[in-house]
């Protein structure tokens, strides 16, 4: 039981940073109107911008998650600028293939930049574990899973309050709904494309560096798997919508690691990508109900 | 009479061989109610893209808003300057609460003060009474009629000088069309210019100051509105005999 419970909390908080990546993607896929296979590389970029905050000015999680978040922003600058800005009107494989040439360069590049080793993420949250009693079993809460887990809860309500109330958040959500009525209210549909697909861009490096720290590593391939996941999890909210997506990465979280109680820690991605097929099978358009949609 | 505001000479637009506009040429003066009418596929929506800036222009189209040539101005460049379009199909922000469709609206405006958005929300609640009752509901939420006046009260938000509106009438009942027609008299009484396209002829030229009639592209005729209201052709082949 204890054990159980224990996965439980462990898939909460790695769900929570799948949910975090979802957001990003989401946010990405909504306002650009592109899907992108680029997204593992940008949390990889993140991940090692905050690396480097440790390694060179010690381990300060909030000047690392800043610079997580400015690392990929400016990644998501140049991927724009290459797979999408020309092509908005050409047909949408183009720049998915643009995106998957992008991502192969990125990975490849950073083993020359980086190096191709596994860098170690060490202490960056002390080890603390508080040891809680439920119903007579014991719960293990790492201090680590609760700084990620409010870590993720804070951005995700900021990222709700800047769509909701300011005004950079309405022009992102006109663009994402129609670009055509967009450019007709006088809003730089290119530009405000650009700013959704950075900021997309910096929550995925967030959870670039939240996976390091949980996994305490980094490496220059560490984004494919994640990558495919934000796909998965955000299908569920039929790509595009934010809370859905993020239910979707919790989801994932969830089952994974409840899946691993009752086989083995290798089987983990079997259980995430089984849940995508069985989502795309049965609700291929998402978990999102659509009443809000009648034009 | 009043200035010219919109000035349209020689516009020609091809959809990649087939030419959709062949030497269009419109004038609008200030304050005036103008109507474009045409059958379907004449060329009406592609001539306002055209204008505002949707759709590239044949070399030698020429587009002055207020002497101002806006010939190869960005869309949303054309915008800022004070012109206003309500796209065809409404095209209104399904998931944006009416509000929220409002405040998009502003957007487009680089003047605009928190006291002036105040006011013109004011004055668009007030011609729309229906949306301040559902100024929380998702624009998708809305009837038909009710999207129509949203997206021309998101128009009017930008407080534009000009205001073109492509097929307000489409899809409509006949009684909401009355509403809604009533209300584009109102707003050009506010001082405002409207360029409006329509099939429906009739309504159209019966408010209309003056008229142009297009066929496959082109201009084949103009004239005020109750001239064209009493030409036997246009009678003929748009107002039903």
């Amino acid at each position: 039981m204890g054990y159980i419970l224990n996965q439980l909390l462990n898939g909460i908080c790695q769900g929570s940073i799948y949910a975090l990546m979802a957001i990003g993607y989401s946010v990405i896929v909504g306002v650009v109107g592109m899907v992108t296979f680029a997204y593992g590389e940008v949390m990889m970029i993140g991940a090692f911008s905050a690396y480097y905050i440790f390694i060179y000015v010690g381990n300060n999680l909030p000047l690392a998650i800043l610079a997580a978040f400015a690392g990929s922003f400016i990644i998501g600058i140049v991927i724009y600028k290459l797979c999408y800005e020309r092509f908005f009107t050409a047909p949408r494989h183009i720049s998915l293939l643009c995106t998957i040439g992008i991502s192969m360069l990125l990975k490849n590049l950073a083993q020359i930049v980086f190096g191709p080793e596994t860098k170690p993420v060490l202490n960056v949250v002390s080890n603390k574990t508080f040891n809680i009693n439920v119903f007579g079993s014991t719960l293990n809460i790492r201090l680590l899973q609760i700084v990620i887990i409010v870590l993720v809860i804070v951005l995700a309500a900021a990222l709700t309050l800047f769509f909701n109330r300011t005004k950079y958040g309405i022009m992102l959500r006109a663009v994402s709904q129609n670009k055509d009525a967009s450019y007709l209210m006088g809003i730089n549909v290119k530009r405000t494309a650009l700013l959704g697909n950075c900021i997309g861009c910096g929550f995925g490096g967030i959870a670039g560096i939240l996976l390091g720290i949980y996994y305490f590593s980094v490496s220059a391939t560490m984004g494919s798997a994640y990558s495919m996941k934000a796909f998965a999890a955000s299908v569920l909210g039929g790509l595009v919508d934010i809370r859905f997506s993020a239910l979707g990465g919790l989801c994932i979280g969830i089952i994974e690691n409840l899946g691993i109680v009752f086989t083995a820690a290798t089987f983990r991605d079997i259980f995430a990508f089984a849940f995508l097929i069985l989502v795309l099978i049965f609700r291929p358009q998402g978990f999102v109900s659509k009443k809000g949609a009648r034009v | 009479m009043a200035d010219t505001i919109l000035k349209v000479e020689n516009l020609s637009v091809n959809y990649g061989y087939i030419v959709a506009l062949q030497n269009v040429n419109l004038e609008i003066k200030k304050g005036e109610i103008v109507t474009l009418i045409g059958s379907n596929g004449a060329g009406k929506t592609t001539t306002l893209m055209a204008i505002s800036g949707l759709v590239e222009k044949r070399h030698g189209s020429k587009v002055t808003f207020k002497g101002q040539d806006i010939t190869k101005m960005a869309a949303n460049k054309i915008v800022h300057m004070g012109m206003c379009h309500v796209p065809e199909g409404r095209k209104i922000f399904p998931s944006l609460s009416v509000y929220e469709n409002l405040r998009a609206g502003a957007l487009g405006n680089k003047n605009m003060t928190k006291a002036r958005f105040a006011e013109l929300i004011e004055e668009q609640y007030a011609l729309f009474p229906r949306l301040k009752e559902r100024s929380k509901q998702a624009g998708g939420s809305l009837s038909g009629g009710e999207q129509q006046m949203l997206a021309i009260a998101r128009g009017l938000m930008m407080d534009p000088e000009i205001v073109m509106l492509d097929e307000p009438s489409l899809g409509l009942a006949p009684i909401v069309i009355e509403d809604i027609f009533e209300l584009i008299v109102k707003i050009r009484d506010m001082g405002r210019t409207i360029l409006l396209i329509e099939q429906n002829a009739s309504v159209a030229l019966s408010i209309a100051d003056r008229g142009y009639v297009m066929e496959i592209g082109k201009i084949t005729m103009e004239g005020t509105g109750k001239e064209l209201l009493t030409n036997p052709e246009v009678k003929k082949a748009y107002l039903g005999g």
